[in-house]
């Protein structure tokens, strides 16, 4: 479901016309900020409210701002996808150094490797 | 009209808000509009506004070249809101338009008026949402820890992540500053 909220939202039978509003929102906010127009906004009452709209906003702002930086600092997670604790070192080997998704992009793949290797 | 209307009065007098909107008062970064889109979500602007906050205003880095990167990411995320305000305590320290436009142009890069470490913090945050990659080096980061020590660094960072997340969401709310 991740990765059909990141791929192919649009087309998706996974998630409501609101939900797929608020997928678009975010996408174009990191992709197309000049693209949420009044328009935009105008559908996006439709689903949601002021207070909705702005703790959307504000959470994907934040996550926009925060990730990026965060992304310069070349630090991965602590833990594999399937929940094993691992070091910096092979948590690059199992994630990769951009971020991908868990399944096509082989990480959830690479950590039960991983796993079996230990 | 605006898109978000201003939040319902009562939201605004809450006691956190009323508080949050005092502080602000003091470097009129924000201004009462924040807090009024904001208030629809209180939470939020009470948790947002108190990151903003310390990473402008407090910590051990400048505050003149925090309120310089500041504006900077603004312009970049197109934020008439955040980007037309001004620190009235880094303008009462000093700070004049002049520098502000060097630095927020690649000018700063052989302007005079700032040291090399200054001028790393200006390249860090010109190119945090330009080009990561090129920030994303070991090369870049080491050349930072020979100006800056490494809270700093993080300091500086948190203020472009904070500042630079909340211009775009202001971005697309196309909204206009209070005061003149």
């Amino acid at each position: 479901m991740i990765d059909e909220g990141i791929d192919n939202f649009e087309d998706s039978d996974a998630f409501s016309d609101a939900e797929k509003a608020a997928l678009r929102y975010s996408h174009l906010m990191h992709k197309d900020p000049d693209k949420i127009d009044d328009k935009f906004y105008e559908d996006l009452k439709k689903y949601y409210s002021a207070e909705e709209i702005v703790e959307l906003g504000s959470f994907i702002g934040f996550n926009i701002g925060y990730h990026t930086f965060f992304g310069t600092l070349d630090f991965y997670p602590m833990f594999s996808p399937t929940g094993e604790l691992v070091d910096q070192e092979e948590s690059r080997r199992i994630y990769g150094d951009v971020p991908v998704s868990h399944i096509k992009g082989g990480a959830v793949k690479r950590a039960s490797k991983s796993k079996i290797d230990a | 009209m605006s898109i978000i209307e201003a939040a319902p009065s009562d939201r605004l007098e809450q006691s956190k808000i009323a508080k949050l909107m005092a502080v602000a008062e003091e470097l009129q970064v924000p201004d009462a509009r924040f807090f009024e889109v904001m208030a629809h979500a209180p939470g939020y602007a009470e948790a947002l506004f108190d990151a903003m906050y310390k990473a402008h205003a407090e910590g051990n880095v400048d505050h003149k070249l925090k309120e310089i990167i500041r504006i900077q990411l603004c312009r970049l995320a197109k934020d008439s809101y955040f980007s037309s305000l001004r620190s009235k305590r880094a303008m009462e320290q000093g700070l004049t338009e002049d520098l502000i436009e060097s630095g927020c142009s690649e000018a700063f890069e052989t302007d005079p008026r700032f040291t090399e470490a200054e001028k790393w913090a200006l390249r860090y945050a010109y190119q945090m949402y330009r080009n990561p990659q090129l920030v994303k080096s070991k090369e870049f980061y080491d050349e930072g820890k020979r100006h800056w020590p490494e809270a700093a660094i993080m300091e500086i960072g948190g203020l472009c992540a904070i500042y630079y997340g909340m211009a775009v969401f202001f971005s697309t709310l196309k909204l206009k500053p209070n005061q003149s």
